[in-house]
């Protein structure tokens, strides 16, 4: 049962996050074996799938973390060219990894990565992204201090710092505790301004299907199905999903 | 260029401010130099050769292999949170990223280098010469040839199993020119022999320096992408 959506073209044509026929092998292994995908500003798609399926690969393609064997991907209409880094500017990245430094403290780490975007202001940006995502009283502890919950914040801190238009999730709730979980699902919901776009990768499926605007199930590799979300509840989803992954639909 | 300026500051920031927190590298680097040149001294038959006629050749093994020490865990750190992967999936040019670790790096052997040649003169009873300005420049060169093969090479080396074994072996042969250009001025400068018979030697460490650090700069992107 696999369903193609049309998304709605931007007023430029060229959709906010764009992959033709992306492939990535490693050596005998091919982990993600040909997906498109079109997504506008707004959209928020979440991919499902069983352990293996390949979605972390597919979320470093969109980030351009990793070279795609075959394929490519565009932001904004841009290709990606590993050649050039502005592109980067526009894409954000949270993953289960925070990127950070347990050394340094939670400020120090905003403000390293954002010199590394050339960002002006750092010293009204940091303190406003700490309490945006509850941080404001441990600007000046060390990571290596904080709890997995606070890290986690502090990385989704990290990655929406120089305000990117492309938000990438990798299992943005592991080993979060409800109330960290809820922040983290606060700050979430506020990214569905009609501006960004965002791709989230979980097991998940209460969460990942809360947000999500586009749905899809990635299953060896490639999308087996992939919809929107307002076709579903969650339940009538579970059941899909088990029957999509174990090759029933 | 402001930005790609700021960009190999903040990687220099970084990396020194990490340094400075966790003195790993520092006391590793500078631990094995004192206790090299202590063996080094207890090793020597004073009866058969003098200390001084091979000073010069032992400073330059010690620094490289301190040097070794400090310069293949650049990236340990960077690995523990997978940090490297936020630094390179920001916007900063490969190179930028290359060059601040290298200057950072630079920073660190170039002062251990002096605690060498500080410790092997107090064992071996050495003078600093007629020319210690020639001589700092020796060290600055020699130590920036290696740290920007040994940072390149150590990024290569950190994504395999058998990394730490891997980086001396790919290494060591590339440092062979420095080493011998480096222990070679470093010889006659603290033995006061005129200025005019380094510069040789100091050509020689200049031209590896510049073609370490542009190799380093325009290769490290294929070491480090996926």
């Amino acid at each position: 049962m696999a369903s193609e959506l049309e998304a709605p073209q931007s007023a430029t044509g060229a959709p906010a996050l764009e992959a033709r026929g992306i492939v990535r092998e490693y050596g005998p292994v091919t982990a993600v074996a040909g997906i498109d995908l079109s997504l506008e500003p707004g959209e928020f798609l979440t991919v499902f799938g069983p352990n293996g399926a390949g979605k972390s690969s597919l979320l470093g393609l969109l980030a351009g973390a990793l070279r795609p064997t075959r394929g490519d991907v565009s932001v904004n209409g841009t290709r990606l060219d590993f050649g050039e880094v502005d592109w980067r500017r526009h894409i954000g990245v949270l993953s289960h990894q925070g990127f950070l430094y347990p050394q340094l403290t939670a400020e120090e780490n905003l403000a390293f990565y954002g010199r590394l975007h050339g960002l002006a202001d750092l010293g009204r940006r940091i303190p406003e992204r700490l309490a945006h995502v509850g941080l404001a009283d441990r600007a000046s502890s060390l990571v290596g201090h904080l709890s997995h919950g606070m890290r986690q914040r502090l990385a989704l801190a990290r990655a929406l710092f120089h305000d990117p238009d492309v938000i990438l999730l990798d299992e943005p709730y592991t080993g979060l505790d409800p109330s960290a979980a809820a922040v983290l699902r606060g700050v979430l919901t506020e990214l569905k301004d009609g501006r960004r776009t965002v791709v989230m990768v979980t097991h998940n499926l209460s969460e990942g299907f809360a947000l999500a605007s586009r749905v899809a199930i990635q299953v060896r590799g490639r999308f087996a199905w992939q919809g929107s979300a307002d076709q579903l509840d969650v339940p009538d989803f579970e059941r899909l999903y088990h029957q999509v992954v174990e090759g029933r639909a | 260029m402001s930005t790609y300026l700021g960009q190999i500051r903040a990687i220099v920031w970084k990396d020194l401010l990490l340094e400075l927190r966790t003195r790993e590298r520092v006391v590793a680097m500078g631990a094995f130099a004192v206790l090299a040149a202590v063996l080094f001294h207890y090793s020597i038959d004073r009866t058969a050769v003098r200390p001084q006629d091979i000073a010069a050749g032992l400073i330059w093994m010690t620094i490289v292999f301190g040097g070794l020490l400090g310069v293949g865990r650049t990236f340990h750190l960077e690995s523990e949170d997978g940090a490297l992967k936020g630094v390179l999936l920001s916007p900063a040019p490969k190179d930028a990223v290359f060059l601040g670790k290298t200057i950072s790096n630079f920073v660190l052997l170039y002062a251990v280098s002096f605690l060498v040649v500080g410790v092997f003169m107090l064992f071996f009873g050495m003078e600093l010469g007629t020319s210690p300005a020639m001589l700092a420049l020796a060290l600055a060169l020699g130590s920036l040839g290696f740290v920007a093969l040994g940072t390149l090479f150590a990024a290569m080396s950190s994504a395999t199993r058998m990394g730490e074994t891997l980086l001396p072996i790919l290494l060591f042969p590339l440092l062979v020119p420095m080493v011998i250009a480096g222990a070679g001025a470093t010889g006659r400068l603290l033995a006061g022999r005129p200025v005019a018979e380094v510069a040789g030697n100091i050509r020689m460490l200049a031209a590896f320096a510049l073609m370490a650090v542009a190799a380093g700069a325009v290769l490290f992107r294929f070491v480090v992408e996926d």
